[in-house]
């Protein structure tokens, strides 16, 4: 039951970072390969605020959204002068420097130490500590997110990205500046990631650089592009497939060693024959362009 | 100061290979407009078939790297290039599917090599000094073997029509089919072209210090740096702009640590496109011009 359980809180956290990335991929059109950064970037905000300044919970949830915000915030001035091309290496450049930040700053985040006996959150003098307990968290939280960005999606500041996405110049002919709205999207997006961020660093109580590495950005991208992005049914297809996927070759009986590169092969033929077949996922409206 | 001319030394030969690497990634995005991540695994494959073909001396090797890069990079033209462009895919769906390539071969490599560092060079490099500056054998390898094949390179492309056809290619593809060149036949050549390239510049490294399956997009993300640093439509630029990558990671290995290389190439990379976001060796042209 636990395990069960574990896969739930796993597959809420990705909800949120899928739903928040889909605001950028989705809604924007703009494939950005950092997501994986503001996630890193709300873990170890979190972590640090809490484990050095015994920060309470919520305010420390607050000052990780609004950090890594910021962050996000100012990786979207130089790189959304670009689109196609530049725009994913400028994003791609990005995750690789808050990796190795985040591995190499020794004094600040212990590198590859990692940062062991993050305490559970405390919510009003309720300690969240047993994992049901964690998955209700979760779950509320994950509404939260999910209403807000539902909001967000159909208000007319959603479908100015989406105008925008379909053919910029007709858009910004109508007074919808690509610029200000894909620069808020990417701010809401990469802040929403760190709440994830700040979830996973809690409920794992340990977190290491190695979590948030360029392929955990090429796997949350996939997992959109797998179930489908512009829209409010895909993310959560593809997130209950990429993380159901993984667990079910478990029980083929696989070597550690083997297993992680048997499950990379079948997400690379996934995204092939993806691509080849159905660029738009399972359920989406959207192909990347 | 002895320190400083060394290092800027290194820097040097290192730039030698970055600018292979370059070379071989524009190519084909100058060309075919494709981000060619796959390129990553025709990197890593070079290395690992000098690796096996080794066993039978160091030539055995070369020939079987050169050769496994070149049917690589023919295969993922060929089988999935190819398709999708004739399906009329657009570029970022392209791109999406030369990673899952990328991902596909590197961890097969590792599947039947294992994820360590693997050495093909047992044993240590002769070693000459010049005054006070110390020069392996390998990196003088290096220096002249990448020297060559950039000149090769450049007067090649100057006689033949090759580049104006990869040129042409990039600005309008359909042009170059309403002239009735053969232009799949065209794109299997800058393939083969752009697998020598890279395998030449893989194995030079993977002799020196050793291969390990993951090195290959790291490598091939520089010389895609390399080429929008440089701007993507001059070909001097690229060089020069790899030249100037490993200069500068070699001069913060002077003041910092090597462990920052990464992060020093792409905030070099995204302070560049800030001011210049067409390259900085792009001249600026009128618009009635493009």
């Amino acid at each position: 039951m636990n395990y069960v359980l574990h896969l739930c809180i796993m597959i809420g956290i990705y909800l949120i970072l899928v739903y928040s990335l889909n605001l950028v991929l989705g809604f924007c059109g703009l494939l950005s390969l950092c997501h994986a950064a503001f996630y890193g970037i709300g873990a170890y905000t979190y972590t640090l605020l809490v484990m050095n300044y015994e920060i309470p919970f919520l305010l420390a949830l607050f000052l990780t959204v609004c950090i890594t915000g910021i962050f996000a915030f100012l990786i979207s001035i130089p790189g959304l002068k670009f689109r196609g091309d530049p725009f994913v290496l400028v994003t791609l450049g990005f995750q690789i420097i808050i990796f190795s930040v985040l591995y190499n700053w020794i004094s600040l985040t212990r590198g590859p130490y990692g940062i062991p006996g993050i305490p559970r959150p405390e919510i009003f003098g309720l300690k969240i500590d047993s994992i049901y307990e964690y998955f209700c968290f979760v779950l509320c939280v994950l509404v939260v997110v999910l209403v807000f960005l539902g909001i967000l999606y159909r208000s007319p500041f959603g479908l100015a990205l989406k105008s925008l996405r379909e053919d910029e110049k007709a858009a910004e002919s109508l007074g919808k500046s690509a610029y200000h709205h894909f620069l808020w999207a990417f701010t809401i997006g990469g802040a929403i990631a760190g709440i994830a961020g700040a979830l996973y660093a809690s409920y794992i109580t340990y977190i290491d650089p190695t979590s948030f590495t360029l392929d955990e950005s090429i796997f949350q991208v996939v997992i959109l592009l797998v179930g489908g992005a512009g829209n409010l049914i895909g993310p959560t297809l593809g997130t209950i497939f990429m993380i159901l996927l993984p667990e079910s070759l478990r029980f083929l009986g696989l070597p550690d060693t083997v297993a992680a590169n048997v499950r990379q092969i079948i997400y690379g033929g996934i995204l092939i024959l993806l691509m080849y077949f159905r660029p738009q996922g399972i359920k989406g409206d959207f192909k990347i362009r | 100061m002895r320190l400083l001319i060394q290092l800027s030394i290194n820097g040097l030969i290192t730039g030698g290979l970055y600018s292979l690497i370059a070379l071989s990634f524009g190519l084909v995005y100058r060309s075919t407009r494709i981000f060619h991540l796959a390129l990553g695994a025709v990197y890593t494959t070079a290395a690992y078939g000098m690796y096996v073909g080794t066993n039978w001396g160091i030539w055995a090797g070369i020939i079987s790297g050169l050769v496994s890069a070149v049917i690589l990079s023919l295969l993922v033209e060929w089988f999935i290039y190819q398709p999708f462009v004739k399906k009329g895919s657009s570029l970022g769906v392209i791109l999406i599917a030369s990673l899952g390539v990328y991902i596909i071969v590197v961890n097969l490599i590792a599947l039947l090599f294992g994820n360590e560092v693997k050495m093909i060079s047992s044993g240590i490099e002769p070693s000459f000094s010049l005054e006070f500056i110390i020069l392996t054998r390998i990196q003088i390898i290096q220096f002249i073997v990448s020297i060559i094949v950039i000149l090769i390179i450049w007067s090649g492309l100057k006689k033949s029509k090759f580049l104006k056809v990869v040129w042409a290619m990039g600005d309008e593809p359909q042009l170059l089919e309403v002239l009735g060149l053969p232009i799949f036949r065209i794109r299997s050549l800058i393939f083969i072209l752009s697998g020598l390239l890279v395998a030449t510049a893989s194995m030079l490294s993977a002799y020196d210090i050793g291969i390990d399956p993951h090195q290959g997009l790291s490598a091939i993300l520089l010389g895609a740096v390399a080429v929008l640093v440089g701007g993507i439509d001059n070909l001097w630029g690229w060089i020069i702009a790899a030249f100037l990558i490993s200069e500068i990671q070699s001069l913060a290995m002077w003041k910092f640590s090597a462990k920052w290389n990464d992060a020093i190439t792409f905030f070099l990379l995204i302070f560049a496109l800030l001011f210049k976001p067409k390259g900085l060796f792009t001249s600026e042209r009128r618009v009635e011009e493009r």
